[in-house]
């Protein structure tokens, strides 16, 4: 139904569609298209000039008087908020920590759940577990001698005598008393050591190709090692012929730490304290080859078979003499 | 065989369009298809149609029937886009940079080469993995919708080879006749050679609500108002007619309009241009601080590859990142919202960018009316009745106790060829479907809601006779019986164009009586009929006679041809008009859509005054507003003499848009806040859209038709209906209203913002933390304190316990009336703006920082490491071989005892950043209002984050922490309340910021302080 009856006859013409200009003759095609190409340049990329005066002006706005978007008076403003914000952070801040330091005692640490049971070190140490040298070459070898003589330098038999004290072997050196009393420390004389004490061969065996190595064990405050029965210390091959480690000495006694070594009472009270030792004397290894040893601690309470950590109650090092 | 005349061949101007070839008949019908007619008399050449060679020929010239489907980027590039944008790329040079940081290591023979490795494999995974969330996300957003191919028709008649085949509308060239009848959807683009009854329903393509009718007349120079073309797509209504193909495929009009809509170019969304400034802010912050920090530590003697190792950090803390894959979340989520509130989204980001619209474009047809013929108004009597014109009308409340008004519905009854479909008893009267034109439908259902049972009615008033309409008459009658059996008169009832009907009237009724139609009659009746013609509606006439029963016994012989019946003389009833609707919703949402500031424009393809009276009902120019005509009408002067700028509201013809200049368009698209375009063509809609663009505007633009399809893609946000809009449509917009209710845009802009401010707390949520990662990897390197937080550690807390907590955010309502804001300003209200950034970094960043280094001192030094012996501590902490390094109480460590204790500070640092992190998700849920008046239990799903947020963190510490990968450890109780003050101090320290901010707005605090 088509009745001529639309409201006032609008018969709008309606304007012809001129859908996506291809004659290019055609006047309003070219010149939306001109326009489209001015409006582009508008929208475009700024001009490296543009950017440069847009940051001069963002540095230093001088018909506001502004630095970086700001007037010298909200600078200050929001400085001087800044500086009182952050001056009380700093001040709860340090008063939560002097509070924490507060709650700790200067003498035992409050957990030591993480630092045992105990690692295990040797000396020499030259950054590194692989003892190589040459023992005809000293070159070689007097870099570890000098580290072994530092080391037991706090060892010296009349500075232990000067400063520490005889114990009873066999127990534990227990101190009683007031937590901030000064401890009495135990002497382990360097001679203790007997062929590896350097006092006799000052290169400690290893111009002869039968080296000494250090062994211990790290301190723990409050740490009885062993539980009563010493701790000793064992070495084997760590992998491979068994045979390249036909004997290892050790001193002193069998290679214990004694008890009255223990327990540590910490650095601030237990000022003399010198880590018991056992020396390891490698009187016969295989020579001109690699000997990778495993020393470890036997005793209860001594862990030396965790995977992750591979110097808890254990070391493992290598062994390379050359003729 | 088929003969068609080739009368047409008379028309053989060459109509000259852009783009759009009109082939002459001529020059498609040559001599050789041409055979002088074999019927007797008829002196014309006949055209027997395109061989099937010749056809094969014109196939492979032009190529198949079909349109081009749009571009679409391969999505594997789309994959690889996601895997480079956003923060992806910081992260591959992390990840990279860890590669490298190995292959030395591994050649220096370093123990921990490895987990160099292995956080530059997470890296990469985190980059992949986001990607492909982001990329899963898209694709199940962008619901590939029915596109144009669904909209070819299978089958055409087609002739070939002088005789009638099926073919596939592919297989159509130019030149080939085909045949269409009522119903088909025409296959091509047809210039008609003949014509019976054709209507064709132009809706789609030009926004006409109404049949078009067909013939094989040349009517206008412009093919779309021409009569004797079909275009392809449409759809024949009724009738049957014949026509060469004239174009084919893309050379369409709905092809050429198809291009033009792929021509335009898919604008950025707001929220995509927010993001990417984000992005830029914290990619800055990395790298600079990343850079700044790499030269500080090479000068400060590290390594250049401890230095590598520290940028590494440096650019895992600031990266946020799990944030991109956040927002998604909460996009898809509002999104979800919104499609239960009819709003479908097909693409995610187009969720705010209703929310910042800030100029609706609206067609007309279909999306502010109810895209249906329905009588608003009657005339009887001497007085105009309004009628209900709701969509769910089941009553009409006029005064109908006249006599006048059962004359008028008698006539309108009977004089009525629509009809009912069958089996519809149970559908509400205004649903049911009308075979039928759309007026007649209207009449139809009006009749039917006031008296019920037309069809009875019908049945029991026998039709005898019948004239249906046409184009000459303007009129249609038909005679009928009476129902009353004592009454043996003929009823004749006519309807027709108001001025016909009452040419052929001598009297009129009043009151039930007929009067003579004098003068004063005639101009009662003039002045109604332009009143109503003013409203915009279609007026309708209406009269009836009694034939007297002497003269037209029982058996008279009605012939229609020969109009054996008086057709003079008659009897004026009444008037009808009818409107297509506005939906009753609109009018509520255009008001609101004011109070929340935002320009409602009407652009229609109808005509203007159509378009005035709608917009008027609807609210889009307002009661009191008057337009330049109005004013200068009510003033009597000429239009010239107006000052524009009294005049607030402007309807613009598509004519006179034709000729103005951008300039011209811009001015009236400033001055004026209530405008309406009338008679605009596709192109003309963009040209507003554009112009719409140039004011700085986010233009949302809804549509239905394939004509609006252009105006869809170069919107910020086409709005397609979902109910009656076409694919094209469809596949233009961004957004599909289910209901193709105008009212659900104001849900939609209402979540749109909502989101907006909802990510800016999001956003503001994420990045605090990032200074509290960031933090220990400064002080490591200034300080060279043992690593505070490790980098996978970081990436627990971006990816892990932060996630749930982000998302909840969204779930945020609104601080205060979003509805009654103005839109957000394109280029200054910025999702991450500076106070966001420093407040987030520079105070409760630290703040968190601090909480959490209080925390790592608290774990060293109780276990005997005090913050004076750990400062300078870093190069022997971390040397492998040394195994006894002395603590503050002269304990020593192993290596591995050492790094064991660093993953304990790694987990405290870690649940410290978490317990802060609640605190900050709490005060986070308000930017202005105060925790207490917003509700801390109201938002549900933030306490489902608190809740996730420290079951992570306690399944990390207790349940994973012997997992040494992880570096995590079963943290002692107490270290979870270590930063428990800062925690409190967040809060309280945020409710004293919002409370200077109510309390001053707009001083140097709430300036620096709202974000």
């Amino acid at each position: 139904m088509e009745m001529n009856a639309t409201s006032g006859g609008a018969e709008g013409q309606r304007e012809i569609y001129h859908l996506k200009p291809e004659n290019k003759d055609e006047e309003r095609a070219q010149h939306s298209e001109d326009e489209q190409e001015k409006r582009k340049e508008k929208m475009g990329k700024k001009t490296l000039a543009d950017v440069i005066q847009e940051m001069k002006t963002f540095l230093w706005n001088s018909e506001k008087r502004e630095f970086m978007g700001r007037t010298a008076q909200s600078w200050g403003l929001i400085l001087l908020f800044y500086l009182i914000l952050y001056m009380f952070l700093a001040g709860m801040f340090s008063f939560c920590m002097y509070g924490l330091l507060l709650t700790l005692s200067p003498y035992t640490p409050t957990y030591r759940d993480r630092v045992s049971p105990p690692g295990v070190m040797i000396r020499p140490y030259l950054h590194g577990f692989t003892i190589a040298f040459n023992v005809s070459e000293p070159s070689t070898w007097t870099p570890y001698v000098n580290s072994m003589h530092h080391f037991l330098q706090a060892y010296d038999d009349n500075i232990q005598e000067e400063k520490n004290i005889e114990c009873p072997a066999g127990q534990y050196f227990v101190q009683d008393g007031a937590e901030s009393e000064e401890r009495k420390a135990c002497q382990f004389k360097r001679s203790q050591l007997q062929n590896c004490s350097g006092i006799g061969d000052p290169t400690f065996g290893y111009s002869t190709g039968r080296p000494c190595i250090l062994l211990k064990m790290n301190r723990i405050v409050g740490y009885r090692a062993g539980y009563g029965t010493p701790v000793s210390v064992n070495c084997a091959i760590q992998k491979g012929n068994e045979s390249a480690l036909k004997s290892v000495d050790f001193y002193p006694g069998n290679g214990t730490f004694d008890l009255m070594y223990y327990p540590y009472y910490g650095k601030l009270t237990h000022v003399n304290y010198t880590s018991p030792l056992v020396a390891l004397h490698f009187t016969d290894v295989k020579k001109n080859d690699f000997v990778p040893i495993q020393c470890r601690l036997n005793g209860e309470g001594i862990v030396n078979d965790v995977a992750n950590d591979r110097f808890l109650g254990r070391i493992t090092f290598t062994l390379s003499i050359r003729m | 065989m088929h003969i068609i005349a080739l009368t047409i061949l008379r028309y053989e101007s060459t109509l000259k369009i852009q783009g759009y070839r009109l082939w002459t008949i001529k020059s498609l019908c040559p001599r050789e298809e041409r055979e002088k007619s074999k019927v007797p008399g008829f002196k014309y050449e006949v055209c027997i149609g395109l061989t099937s060679a010749r056809a094969a020929e014109i196939l492979a010239r032009d190529g198949p029937n079909a349109l081009t489907p749009p571009k679409s980027t391969p999505e594997i590039i789309k994959f690889l886009k996601q895997m480079v944008g956003g923060f992806s790329i910081l992260l591959w040079v992390g990840a990279l940079l860890c590669w490298i940081a190995f292959g030395i290591q591994v050649a220096q023979g370093v123990a921990s080469a490895f987990d160099n490795l292995y956080l530059g494999v997470v890296l990469a995974l985190v980059v992949i993995l986001t990607g492909i969330f982001a990329y899963y996300q898209e694709a199940k957003s962008t619901n590939i919708m029915a596109s144009f191919s669904k909209m070819i028709p299978q089958q055409a008649l087609v002739i070939r080879d002088g005789e009638k085949r099926e073919v596939s509308a592919e297989q159509l060239v130019v030149g080939d006749m085909v045949e269409i009848k009522g119903g088909d959807r025409i296959p091509a683009d047809i210039r008609l050679i003949f014509a019976q009854g054709c209507k064709v329903d132009n809706s789609s393509l030009t926004g006409e609500s109404e049949p078009q009718s067909r013939s094989c007349d040349f009517t206008h120079e412009n093919p779309l108002e021409t009569k004797n073309i079909a275009f392809y797509s449409t759809t024949c209504l009724e009738g049957t007619a014949t026509g060469m193909v004239i174009n084919t495929g893309d050379q369409t009009i709905i092809g050429r309009i198809a291009s033009l809509a792929s021509g335009v170019g898919n604008e950025k969304t707001p929220i995509a241009i927010e993001i990417e400034h984000f992005v830029h802010i914290v990619a800055g912050v990395a790298v600079s601080i990343g850079v700044l920090f790499f030269i500080i530590a090479v000068s400060m003697k590290y390594k250049v590859l401890d230095s590598i190792i520290f940028l590494i950090g440096i650019i895992v803390a600031n990266v946020p990142e799990g944030l991109l894959a956040t927002v998604t979340v909460s996009l898809s989520l509002t999104a979800k919202r919104m499609a239960k509130k009819n709003c479908l989204v097909k693409n995610l980001e187009a969720v705010e960018t209703l929310g910042s619209t800030s100029i609706i474009c609206s067609d007309k047809t279909g999306t502010l009316t109810q895209n249906r013929m329905t009588v608003a108004h009657l005339w009887f009597d001497d007085q105009i009745y309004s009628a209900d014109t709701s969509e769910e009308q089941t009553t009409q409340s006029f005064d109908q106790s006249s006599q006048s008004w059962a004359a008028l519905s008698k006539v309108v009854t009977l004089c009525n060829r629509a009809e009912f479909k069958p089996g519809q008893e149970n559908v509400p009267i205004m649903k049911r479907v009308v075979v039928g034109d759309a007026s007649e439908t209207a009449l139809l259902k009006f009749a039917e809601v006031i008296l019920g049972d037309v069809m009875g009615i019908r049945k029991r008033n026998r039709k005898l006779a019948e004239i249906p309409f046409n184009s000459t008459n303007k009129f249609q009658l038909s005679i009928h019986e009476t129902e009353d059996p004592n009454d043996k008169r003929f009823l004749m009832v006519m309807k027709g164009a108001p001025e016909r009907i009452l040419e052929r009237c001598s009297t009129i009724m009043i009151n039930g009586e007929e009067q003579p139609l004098d003068r004063e009659r005639a101009e009662a009746f003039q002045t109604a009929y332009m009143e109503l013609g003013g409203l915009g509606e279609r007026v309708l006439g209406f009269c009836h006679l009694y034939l007297p029963e002497d003269e037209f016994p029982d058996t008279y012989p009605f012939d229609t041809d020969s109009m054996n019946f008086p057709t003079s003389n008659l009897c004026f009833v009444g008037l009808l008009s009818m409107i297509d609707p506005p939906r009753s919703t609109v009018p509520d949402a255009v008001s609101k859509c004011r109070s929340a500031g935002i320009k409602v424009i009407m652009v229609t393809g109808d005509h203007p005054i159509t378009a005035k009276a709608i917009a008027k009902s609807v609210g889009i120019i307002s009661a009191n507003s008057e337009t330049v005509e109005d004013i200068a009408k009510r003033l009597n002067v000429p239009v010239e003499q107006v000052n524009k700028e009294d005049a607030r509201a402007a309807v613009i013809n598509g004519m006179e848009l034709k000729d103005m200049t951008t300039e011209q368009l811009d001015e009236i698209l400033i001055n004026h806040s209530e405008i309406v375009f009338a008679r605009t063509s596709p192109q003309q809609k963009l040209i507003i859209v554009e112009g719409c663009q140039r004011q700085d505007a986010v233009v949302a633009v809804t549509g239905d038709g394939v004509n609006d399809s252009p105006a869809l893609k170069k919107a910020d946000i086409g709005i397609a209906m979902g109910i009656a809009g076409s694919d094209a449509a469809k596949n233009a917009a961004d957004m599909i209203l289910l209901d193709d209710n105008f009212a659900s845009i104001v849900t939609g802009v209402e979540e749109g913002r909502l989101i907006f401010d909802n990510l800016k707390k999001t956003i503001a949520y994420t990045l605090t933390k990032n200074i509290a990662e960031l933090c220990p990897f400064l002080i490591y390197i200034i300080a060279s304190v043992p690593l505070p937080i490790g980098t996978i550690t970081i990436l627990f807390i971006d990816l892990g316990t932060d996630i749930i907590p982000s998302v909840a955010l969204a779930y945020e309502k609104a601080e205060s009336d979003i509805m009654n804001r103005r839109p957000r300003h394109k280029k200054k209200d910025r999702l991450v703006n500076e106070q966001l950034a420093v407040y987030s970094y520079l105070q409760i960043g630290i703040i968190q920082s601090i909480g959490a280094f209080l925390a790592y001192f608290t774990v060293y030094a109780e276990q005997g490491w005090l913050p004076n012996t750990l400062l300078g501590l870093r190069v022997n902490w971390e040397d492998d071989y040394y195994n006894d390094i002395e603590d503050s109480y002269g304990q020593e460590w192993t290596r591995y005892q050492r790094t064991y204790l660093q993953w304990t500070g790694y987990t405290a640092f870690f649940v410290s950043i978490t317990i802060q992190q609640v605190a900050d998700l709490i005060i986070r849920k308000t930017r202005r209002n105060s925790i207490f008046q917003q509700g801390l239990l109201r938002n549900k799903v933030i306490w489902v984050g608190i809740v996730s947020q420290i079951a992570i963190a306690l399944i990390l510490s207790y349940g994973l922490g012997s997992v040494t990968a992880l570096n995590f450890t079963p943290l002692r109780v107490q270290y979870w309340f270590v930063a428990m003050p800062y925690a409190i101090l967040i809060w309280v320290y945020d409710e004293i910021r919002k409370l200077f901010i109510r309390q001053y707005p707009g001083s140097w605090w709430d300036k620096n302080m709202y974000y």
